[in-house]
């Protein structure tokens, strides 16, 4: 879209390692890691002040001190025996680019690079401000942990001590759970398993940022039909509505939206917050097309609510075992295929949001360097979505019940969106979505 | 037929027959003047208080005899005094710690390698072929100019490089002798492959504010034996002026001299060689016996660039494609072993105690007059010296060496490990293997060391010390935090 007019100039590339020479056990994959194969991470962090002003080389070893909780992170993908994919702990390092563009924080950047490797890039923009973005492949981390990686770095720099250190392992309790999980489950993973490689179109994305004031009038809105909905059922189930109005009109008579939700409990559960793996469990929802035209928002929000209700802990870990069962004769893991479409899905957050007394505590906006130096902005990225589209629905930095909504849609029903008077009417803060 | 004896039997024999032999040679002269010191007391004894005091009587002196004897003996002796060289003492030494984020573990060299040779892929092979084989560690470290890739080796990187190794470890050194600046009298700085203008000695009177009457010296150009010159030279000074410092700075630089290109011969440096820096206190001051670590005995230095060979086989020059880089000759070995050979031959006799000599002496004019066949005999020279420090030039330098001089496992240790842990840093890498030695509590008084260095040219320097006080395991010095781990040991193939 507006690629030409930002000026993103890569100044240099390095490698980071730890600090001291670890040597480990190559770091296994689970099944449902290598179900992930085929995407990739990207998350960003904005800065208004550049905490790395001096250069990497001088700063306090932060980095260095956090890689040593983080083996894997510095390591290579290598075939192990049986097939699988393995992470060989050899140091490798993390790759570092270090790149200046030609604008202000202000405007829309694009992460220069979606490649394979570990990346970590520092993008520092005219007049101060930074930007980290941190890459990699959706095999190795899920959002969340990239987050806590980020976070725990930002810890260390400030001295403090990791509040989530990293848990390569889970109990082995959750391996010998019965797969007692809903019919639904298994067949939507199934279907998607064989589903056909879909027409691949150019993708746009554009980040509304919706404040607590709007979400909360919503909300009042809808209470007679949804009493408890949260913002991510209002917003998912908006932004479905929407959005299924811009798409031509299909033969089947079902819409669904795929629903992609974390496992890790924060508090107790079989995950831990700070699992370092990807704990995701991919759900369908699924109403016919003429309820979703006809019937009003308060009514399919409840529809996304009772969905998201219904599915507890069981139910979510079974997605897990599913793919566990799908092994081969000699344990090897079955063919990825892909996880993000070729439905409309769309990603909550909502798991980053930790009540804390009258307030609340959003994970990816409590990593700054400094201590008051706040990100301004998180932005989520997944790489090779193909299909109907992406829906995002994160935290926003005003905390209460404001959210950030990142879109991605094929180009022209982008732009068709962006016009909608629906959304219009909720005054978002269009961000990111290279308009001036 | 002399039965052939058992071997046990044949060999406990021998090792006291030897033992005796050098007792009895080393010692010759204790030998020689008791039975005389027993024979002039028995005669006092006999002759009695009063016949020695007739036998005085008797000696006629007059007072001007008395006066020329006496004067003619306090001539003598100041003569001796006089034309007896200064003692030069090493009071301390400091090794340079790069920081960690400078650390470069193998699969990031092989990374590197794999990525900036891209076009390349024998001789990404053949690098990772050397890494294996080469003896380093995980925790080497290059400057932070060769961690980007492509490498960016601008001057001011390689500047900054010279700046954080040598003020650093003329800090540590300022700090650890609690010298002022203004009292250094002599710097010598020696870094072989980076030279600019003003020199690297100048930058340091420049940071450190020193006296304008300094007399400072920058050695390049010479090698890793390098840092041997420069002792030597300051011993040199050191003689003409009295009661001075010198400070030593020895280091290289490798940010100007990474490789670029692809020609194997010229990358094995780049496998090897790290950052590394140490800075040493030399004084010729009566006060500083009291504190100072070492003596220095002799430096031998042998420069064999009369050959050809050996002239070339360490030669900078230009690859096919114009990147400069050192090409290594495969007969390296060869010439390192023949310059070691020299180099012994004279330190042997000042070194060696009497009874090797003799031996040598024996078994060389037999091999001259009764039979050519008769093996070299090659001193032991265990016994001249406690610790060997062999510039860590390789692995293959080590092995060689501890081949050539029959040393055990435990004498190169010190050599092995400063390998391992800090890799080839040049003309340093002397001091990290002292640091090492210190380190372990290995130290004690009256140990002699002798520090082996060969450098481009083709230069075999030797330099020996005694020292002069015990030495408690050190608090701070480069090995502080990792000398527990060690020693390691290190397999022949690092499978990477």
């Amino acid at each position: 879209m507006s690629e030409n007019r930002i000026r993103v100039t890569v100044n240099s590339k390095l490698t980071w390692v730890s600090s001291k020479p670890l040597g480990g056990k190559p770091h296994e994959l689970s099944a449902l890691d290598h179900a992930m194969a085929l995407h990739t991470v990207h998350v960003i962090f904005y800065y208004r002040a550049n905490p790395f002003e001096r250069g990497l080389f001088d700063s306090d070893f932060s980095l260095s001190d956090l890689l040593c909780m983080y083996p894997p992170v510095m390591g290579r993908f290598a075939r192990g025996d049986g097939g699988n994919w393995v992470v060989k702990c050899n140091e490798a390092g993390v790759r570092t680019l270090r790149a200046s563009v030609g604008t202000t924080l202000d405007e829309w950047l694009r992460s220069a690079d979606a490649s394979e490797e570990r990346n970590l890039t520092l993008n520092e923009f005219e007049g101060g401000g930074l930007a980290i973005g941190l890459s990699c492949p959706h095999m190795l981390a899920d959002p969340t942990c990239a987050t806590l990686f980020f976070k725990s770095w930002t810890e260390t720099n400030r001295g403090e001590p990791v509040r989530h250190p990293p848990i390569y392992h889970l109990p082995a309790a959750n391996a010998r759970r019965s797969l007692s999980m809903g019919i639904n489950s298994i067949k939507y993973l199934g279907t998607k398993s064989k589903s056909a490689e879909s027409p691949s179109e150019k993708m746009a994305t554009a980040t509304f940022r919706l404040s607590h004031a709007i979400i909360k009038q919503c909300l009042a809105q809808i209470h007679d039909e949804c009493p408890d909905a949260t913002p991510f059922d209002l917003l998912a189930a908006l932004f479905w509505i929407r959005i299924m109005r811009l798409k031509m009109p299909r033969h089947d008579q079902k819409h669904s939206l795929s629903i992609c939700l974390d496992v890790r409990k924060p508090v107790h559960g079989p995950i831990p917050y700070g699992y370092f793996g990807n704990a995701l469990h991919f759900s369908l929802l699924s109403l016919d097309a003429e309820l979703l035209d006809t019937a009003g928002l308060g009514h399919v929000a409840g529809e996304v609510h009772r969905h998201v209700a219904d599915l507890h802990g069981e139910e979510l870990l079974s997605g897990i075992n599913w793919f566990e069962s799908r092994k081969g004769e000699i344990g090897q893991y079955a063919q990825p295929f892909r996880m993000y479409g070729p439905e409309l899905t769309c990603i909550s957050m909502e798991h980053m949001i930790t009540p804390k007394g009258s307030t609340c505590e959003l994970s990816m906006y409590e990593a700054a360097f400094e201590k008051g130096e706040k990100p301004v902005h998180v932005t989520y990225r997944v790489g090779n979505v193909e299909g109907e589209g992406l829906i995002t629905v994160m935290p926003s930095p005003e905390a209460g019940l404001a959210r950030t909504v990142t879109v991605t849609l094929p180009e022209e029903q982008l732009a068709e969106l962006c016009e909608d008077q629906a959304i219009m009417d909720l005054q978002p803060t269009m961000l990111l979505s290279g308009k001036t | 037929m002399a039965q052939i004896l058992p071997p046990f039997t044949s060999s406990v024999k021998l090792k006291y027959v030897k033992l005796g032999y050098q007792y009895l040679v080393n010692h010759i002269l204790t030998f020689l003047l008791i039975p005389i010191m027993l024979g002039t007391a028995l005669e006092i004894l006999r002759l009695g208080p009063v016949e020695i005091l007739n036998v005085l009587k008797s000696l006629r002196f007059d007072l001007v005899q008395i006066l020329c004897s006496s004067f003619l003996i306090i001539f003598v002796a100041t003569v001796y005094f006089m034309s007896k060289p200064r003692c030069i003492y090493l009071v301390d030494y400091s090794c340079y710690k790069a920081p960690i984020t400078c650390r470069v573990p193998f699969a990031t060299f092989m990374e590197h390698s794999r990525l900036n040779l891209k076009d390349n892929p024998k001789s990404v092979d053949f690098q990772m072929r050397i890494l294996e084989r080469s003896g380093l560690g995980e925790e080497t470290c290059l400057p932070p100019a060769i961690h980007y890739i492509p490498p960016s080796p601008t001057m001011e990187a390689a500047r900054g490089e010279a700046e954080d190794v040598i003020f650093g470890v003329i800090d540590s050194l300022l700090q650890k002798t609690n010298l002022k600046p203004k009292d250094i009298d002599i710097l010598i700085v020696n870094c072989s492959l980076f030279s600019p203008t003003p020199s690297l000695s100048a930058m340091v009177v420049n940071k450190y504010k020193l006296r304008s009457n300094i007399k400072s010296y920058n050695l390049s150009g010479m090698g890793c034996s390098a840092g041997l010159i420069s002792i030597d030279l300051a011993r040199d000074l050191l003689q003409v002026h009295p009661n001075s410092n010198a400070v030593v700075v020895s280091t290289e630089i490798i940010t100007p001299n990474y490789y670029q290109g692809k020609e194997r011969a010229m990358l094995l440096p780049n496998c090897l060689f790290r950052m590394g820096g140490a800075a040493m206190l030399l004084s010729n001051k009566r006060r500083e016996r009291r504190r100072a670590k070492y003596r220095l005995v002799h430096v031998v230095r042998t420069h064999k660039g009369c050959d050809d060979k050996a002239y070339r086989c360490v030669y900078e020059e230009e690859d096919p494609q114009g990147k400069v880089g050192i090409n290594l000759s495969k007969d390296l070995m060869v010439i390192a072993a023949d310059a070691l050979k020299s180099n012994i031959t004279t330190i042997g006799p000042l070194v060696l105690p009497a009874s090797e000599q003799l031996l040598f002496l024996f078994t060389l004019i037999g091999r001259k007059i009764f039979n050519p066949k008769w093996k070299p005999y090659i001193p032991d020279f265990k016994q001249a010296f406690e610790h060997f420090c062999i510039h860590a030039g390789g692995r293959a330098v080590i092995d060689e060496l501890q081949k050539n001089l029959q040393l055990s496992a435990e004498h190169v240790e010190a050599s092995r490990m400063a390998l391992h842990r800090f890799g080839n840093t040049s003309s340093s890498s002397l001091w990290y293997e002292l640091s090492y030695i210190e380190a372990k509590g290995r130290m004690k008084k009256g140990d002699r060391v002798w520090q082996i260095a060969f450098g481009s040219g083709f230069k075999c320097n030797s330099a020996v010390w005694k020292c002069n006080r015990s030495i408690k395991a050190p608090t701070d010095g480069p090995w502080q935090d990792c000398i527990d781990r060690y020693p390691v040991h290190i397999p022949e193939i690092v499978k990477l």
